[in-house]
Order: structure tokens, then sequence, then C-alpha cells
């Protein structure tokens, strides 16, 4: 459906995405995770077109996106990240709207467009002005208009940005229902727990460039220990860190603020009780700990030593 | 090309769907021909002699008795307070009108600007009031140019407004040129109002319009669009297209409406066809092409407005081009507006036809070229 091959990009002398490679198959879901300014918006723009790539090759059903534009342009959909409808317009002429520029005749834009209030549970709100909706109903409006060619492949751009849980969950279900009818999706966030939810593969990816990628499963075995250790002490020496670092069972110690540390661990029990003990002989006071178990959120703190969202 | 269409279909749904649209395209452009349009009424000849006292003091009153004393059926004649006064008791003169200090922000406030002595007695009293009144509010567009003026250039509306004026003897050739309309034919009037009103809210609309190809920027809009299969000719097309249409429109009714409502007379219908899309043109361009320069809607209103304005001084939209000094005119002629006027005078007040007005045709055609290619080489796209 969809093929990456080595792509980058750049704006002026600033390197955004630094040669990036992966593959979407049909009737995929497609997570792709990164924290702020990773790259994720410019990679879309390239799929669809918005902004040319540097160099590298992107395909859509085996058709160079540079060469043939349009034609991959009417097998997508795209959500954007910002909401960019006609705020004085109702839905319904939205969805039409959208619905023209791919090319749909007026009768059956307006039909589609009813359709597409029913998929987005809007059916009453259709008549109703943009403006008047709540940012949950908009962000509704905003991925129905990217349904309303019925395209192959549908792109989000972190679709849930600022909206109530309730609208939320709605707009997740959808979209999962939607893959199940055989819509291949691509989705991006900054939410692991979304792209855990919605998609069998995940992509992540960080200042342009891609960490990791596979099925839910091959990142978790690529997880660096199934449990972080959280510790709050008191005081800090560099000593004891590299100590820690050396115990049997430790794979990573990462520093998080002056006093606060992670210790990610194999999963075994014991290396808790010789980081306490290791601690309490180098006279390192804690005041407080956790248990965490890992996720793509730790693994990202794994890979990068930063946090997924600051 | 069904694309094209969606997009132009749908904006000018978008535009109509705006209540400000509707007051912008016609209550306003009314108002104001009304507002400045009037003027002096003719009645009866019977010679009165009214004493005239000025305390205003300024261009603005001196203007104002320059007029009243070209009036044939009344003699005005001007005097100090206290001369004023003997002759009234003398009976000497029948009536003594008084010009107030800050005439203009009386008039502004809508409370009296003149006095009338003595003010029941005389049975033309009314009539002299309409006179004097007509007089201020006929001049008071310059009072209100000035100060829009004086706002921007940051003086004293009463300088801008000596300079607009140019001199009295100028004003007093303008005036004679409009009593003695047989002679020459300049525009009159209501006619000159609409004709300058007309395009100075064909202006402020497309002014606004072409606004939304910036709002559609800000709001992601053509980035969007983008992602679909439509080309940017496309695009433009369709808004083009749009601005041109509700251009048209607006010019259609305030024409139709103006000589219903005003007896104007436009003058040969395919000339005025002609005129009306070359300027609209024109004007559409220059709108996309400030909306091609500039980043927010705010600053396409502000420096929008502050264009339209001073072009439209400058081109002769608010008083006849003949009056402000040689310099000015000179610059003038590189100012669509003085085209259009040239136009819209030669087929209002000479009858002419299209033969007549090629050259304001082909000049406008000109400036719509060059504001198109700017707007359409310049425009920001995302
Ligand atoms: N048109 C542009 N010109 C210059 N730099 C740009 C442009 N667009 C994006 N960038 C830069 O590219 C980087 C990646 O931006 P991008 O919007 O793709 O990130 P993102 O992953 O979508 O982030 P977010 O989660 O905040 O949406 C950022 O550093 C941004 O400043
Ligand atoms: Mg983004």
């Amino acid at each position: 459906m969809l093929t990456l091959s080595d792509v980058k990009k750049s704006f002026g002398a600033h390197e955004v995405i630094k040669g990036i490679s992966f593959q979407v198959e049909k009737g995929e879901s497609f997570g792709l995770l990164g924290p702020n300014g990773a790259g994720k918006s410019t990679l879309i723009s390239m799929i669809c077109g918005l902004i040319p790539n540097g160099e590298g090759e992107i395909r859509v059903n085996g058709k160079l996106v540079s060469k043939h534009r349009k034609e991959t342009q009417q097998m997508i959909g795209v959500v954007p990240q910002d909401i960019a409808l006609y705020p004085t317009m109702s839905a319904l002429d939205n969805l039409m709207f959208w619905g023209k520029m791919y090319g749909l005749s007026g009768k059956k834009a307006k039909d589609r467009a009813k359709e597409v209030l029913e998929i987005v549970g809007l059916t009453e709100r259709g008549k109703d002005r943009v403006e008047t909706f709540s940012g949950g109903m908009k962000r509704r409006i905003n991925i129905g208009a990217a349904l309303m060619h019925e395209p192959q492949l549908l792109i989000m751009d972190e679709p849930t940005v600022g909206i109530d849980p309730q609208s939320r969950s709605h707009i997740l279900e959808t979209v999962k229902s939607l893959n199940e009818q055989g819509l291949t999706v691509i989705y991006t966030s900054h939410y692991m727990e979304e792209v855990e939810f919605l998609c069998k593969r995940i992509a992540i990816i960080d200042e342009g460039k891609l960490l990791i990628s596979g099925t839910k499963k091959d990142l978790n075995n690529r997880l660096a220990g199934g449990i972080v250790l959280k510790l709050t002490v008191g005081s800090l020496h560099p000593s004891f860190i590299e100590q820690v670092k050396k115990l049997n069972g430790v794979e990573k110690v990462i520093v998080q603020q002056a006093e606060e540390i992670d210790v990610h661990l194999q999963s075994k029990m014991e290396s808790v009780a010789d980081v306490i003990l290791l601690a309490s002989q180098s006279g390192v006071v804690i005041h407080n700990m956790h248990l965490k178990e890992a996720n793509l959120e730790t693994l990202f703190l794994q890979l990068t030593g930063r946090s997924l969202r600051e | 090309m069904k694309k094209i269409l969606s997009i132009c279909l749908f904006e000018i749904k978008r535009t109509f769907k705006k209540k400000s649209s509707i007051v912008l395209m016609l209550g306003m452009p009314l108002l104001f021909t009304f507002l400045f349009g009037s003027i002096f009424g003719k009645n009866a000849d019977i010679a009165f002699r009214i004493a005239l006292v000025d305390e205003e003091q300024t261009a603005y009153s001196k203007d104002i008795i320059q007029k009243l004393m070209h009036d044939e059926m009344i003699s005005y004649e001007l005097f100090n307070a206290l001369e004023a006064e003997k002759l009234l008791a003398s009976n000497e003169v029948q009536g003594i009108v008084t010009l107030e200090k800050g005439i203009a922000n009386k008039l502004r406030n809508e409370e009296p600007a003149a006095t009338f002595q003595p003010s029941l007695g005389i049975a033309t009293a009314p009539l002299i009031k309409q006179q004097v009144n007509q007089a201020m509010q006929s001049l008071d567009i310059y009072v209100a140019a000035a100060q829009v003026g004086g706002f921007y250039f940051n003086e004293s509306w009463e300088s801008v407004y000596e300079r607009l004026t140019g001199n009295e003897r100028q004003i007093q050739a303008w005036t004679e040129q409009r009593i003695n309309a047989s002679d020459g034919h300049p525009l009159m009037g209501i006619s000159y109002s609409s004709a300058g009103f007309s395009i100075m809210f064909v202006m402020i609309m497309m002014l606004s319009m072409t606004g939304t190809l910036i709002e559609a920027r800000q709001a992601g809009i053509w980035s969007r669009l983008f992602t679909t299969p439509v080309t940017r000719f496309q695009v433009l097309l369709g808004y083009f297209l749009s601005f041109f249409i509700v251009g048209g429109i607006q010019f259609f009714l305030l024409i139709l409406l103006s000589s219903t409502l005003f007896d104007v007379n436009w003058g040969s219908p395919v000339a005025l066809l002609l005129l009306v899309t070359a300027l609209l043109l024109c004007v559409v361009g220059l709108g996309m092409s400030i909306a091609s320069l500039v980043k927010t809607v705010e600053q396409q209103n502000a420096i929008g407005t502050l264009v339209i304005i001073s072009t439209c001084m400058l081109g002769g939209v608010y008083w006849p081009i003949s009056i402000v000094p040689d310099v000015m005119q000179k610059i003038a002629n590189f100012v669509p507006q003085t085209w259009a006027m040239e136009g819209f005078t030669s087929l209002i007040a000479d009858s002419g036809t299209v033969g007549d007005i090629l050259v304001p045709l082909i000049v406008l055609l000109g400036f719509a070229v060059i504001f198109l290619s700017i707007g359409l080489s310049r425009m920001n796209y995302t």
C-alpha cells in the first residue's frame, strides 16, 4: 500500500527527516509514534504530496508520489493536525465541499456526506455551523472530511489533540471499526495508549530518524527488561549510579532529575533488592520508590533517554 | 472545471451567509451616496439679503460662506457680529446666520452648528436653514476625508482640509461649474457620489473578500486543499471567479438601486459593462496582490483600507479631481480610480459610448494585469 525508502527532507540547512524507510500493507493499522518536532507531520505532508520529498522514494500502491501526485492523492484521505474546516458553514456543506474536491458530483457528495455524518455520529448536527461545535465534534467532522471519497488509505495526524475523553474514545472506536472493514490506517500520535489500542504495527521516530518499528510484540521483545524501578533519593553520588549500572540484571539507569532515577531491570525481582542494598551501603537515602511495568513509553525512554511527552 | 466551479460557488455562498457582507455591499454605499450626494434645491427667485457672521474662522467656514455667496436666490453677505446686529435692527438685512465655532464637531454630534436670527420671523427661514445646512454638509465630505487623512498622516484635520481643498478660488470655480452645469459636463451631486461610493465600496468589499485567501491559508484550509487532487491553478481561479462574481453582483445592484432611488443615469449599458469589468479585474487584482504581500487578515485590512482611502482621495472619488493642485492631478494618473471616474463621468455626464472610454478601459486593464501578476506570482500557499 505504502512504501517509504530512505526518505529525507531538509528545510534550508535544517534536516528534519534523516532517511526513513518503512512499509505499510493493505488493511493494516500502522502507528507513527514520536515526540513534538519528531517530523511526523512533515513525513505525512510528503506522503500526501503537500510538500515534495527530498531524497528517497515514496510510493502509494506502487505509484511514485512525486510522479503521479494526483492519482496517489486520490487514494489517500488525510486528517490534518489542525482543524481545516470552514467555521461559518454547516457540517454538511463542509463535508460536501471536501467531497467535491475529490471529484464527487453534487448528488453523490450529498449522499456520501450523510453517510459520513452517520459514521462520525453527528447526523443530528449536520445542518449546524461548524463554529457552534465542541472541539471534539469539530475533530470528528475533520476526520469525516477525509472519508468523503472513500479512500484506500487514511492518514491521521494527531486527530485527538485537545479533546474530551468521550469524543476521543468515539474517534478511536470509529477508526478501529473502519480499519476492521478493510481501510488501511496510519495513525500518528504522541499518546502511546492510543497507538497501542489501534495499531498492529508501530514505528517510533525521533529527530527525523526511525528508532524502531515492528509489531507490538516485536517492540515488547525489544524492551530492555520488563520493570522500571523509580527511585527518589536524598542525595546522589555519581559513583552510586556507576555501581548500580554494574549490578546483575540492570539494563539501564536514567537520571531524570537530581534526585530521581529510573533503573530499568530485567524483570527479576532480586535485582530490586540488590539496588536497595547497594543504596544503604553507599549511604544513599531512599525517600520513595515504586515499580512500573515497561511499555512503549519506557521503550522510548530507553531508546532516547527522554520521555515521549514533556 | 467542476472543481473550480465548486470552489467558486462555495466561496460565494460563504460570503452571502455573512450579514455584514450585505451591509458592506449595499447598505453603506447607498447611505453614503444619499448623505453626501444631496445638493442644493432650487426654489423661487426672491432676492433676500442675509448677513453671515463667521465665528469659526477656518478654511472650512470660509468655504461654506463661499458656497452660500454663490446662491442666486438669496444674497448672503459677510459682516462681523456687531455690524450684523445693526443691519438687522435697521431692517437692511432680513436675518443673520452665525456659523459657530467647531462646526465640524457639532455636525458630527448632530448639534446645530449655525444659529439663525430672527429665529422665527421670516417665511424664508426654513429655506435659509436648509441652504446653510446643505452648504455645510456638502463640504462635510471634505472634512470627513480630512479627518481620515489627518488620522493617517498624524496631522490636524484643518491642515489636511486646507491642502485638500487647495484654495478658495478653486472651490469657487468648482461651485460655478456645478451651478452652470449646462456649459461644462461635470458629474454632479448624487451621480458623482453614486459613481464614487460604488467604486470605494466595491473596493472595500473586494478587500474583505480577498482577505479570505489569508484566512484560508492561516486556517490550514489551503494546506488541506493541496492534499486533495486539485491544482493551484484550479484553486486560484475558483477564488478569483468568486471575487469577480460577488463584485459584479454588488456593482449591478448599486447601479440598479441608484438609478431607481436617485435617478442616476449610468449611460450606455454595454460601455458600462466593459468599464465595470475592467475596474473589477483591477480591484480584485489589487485585493489579491495585497493579500499576497501580507501575513494576517488584520494587516490586510489595515494596509488595504489605507491604500483604498488614500487612492480614492487621489483618484477623485470624493471630489472632482479638477479642484486639486496640478501636482496631485499628475500623481492621480497612477491611481486606477482616476481612470474609473473618468470613464464613469464620460458615460454618465456626456452619455459616452465604448469609443469614448477606450483610454480609461485600456489603462484599467493595464493596472489589472500588473496587480494580478503581483498577486498570482507572490501568493504564498502554506
Ligand atoms: N515549513 C517548515 N519550515 C521549516 N521548518 C519546519 C517546517 N515544517 C516543519 N519544520 C520543522 O521540522 C521539524 C518537525 O516538525 P513536524 O511538524 O513534522 O513535527 P511533528 O512530529 O509533527 O511534531 P508535533 O507532535 O508537534 O506535531 C520541527 O523541528 C519543525 O520546526
Ligand atoms: Mg505534527
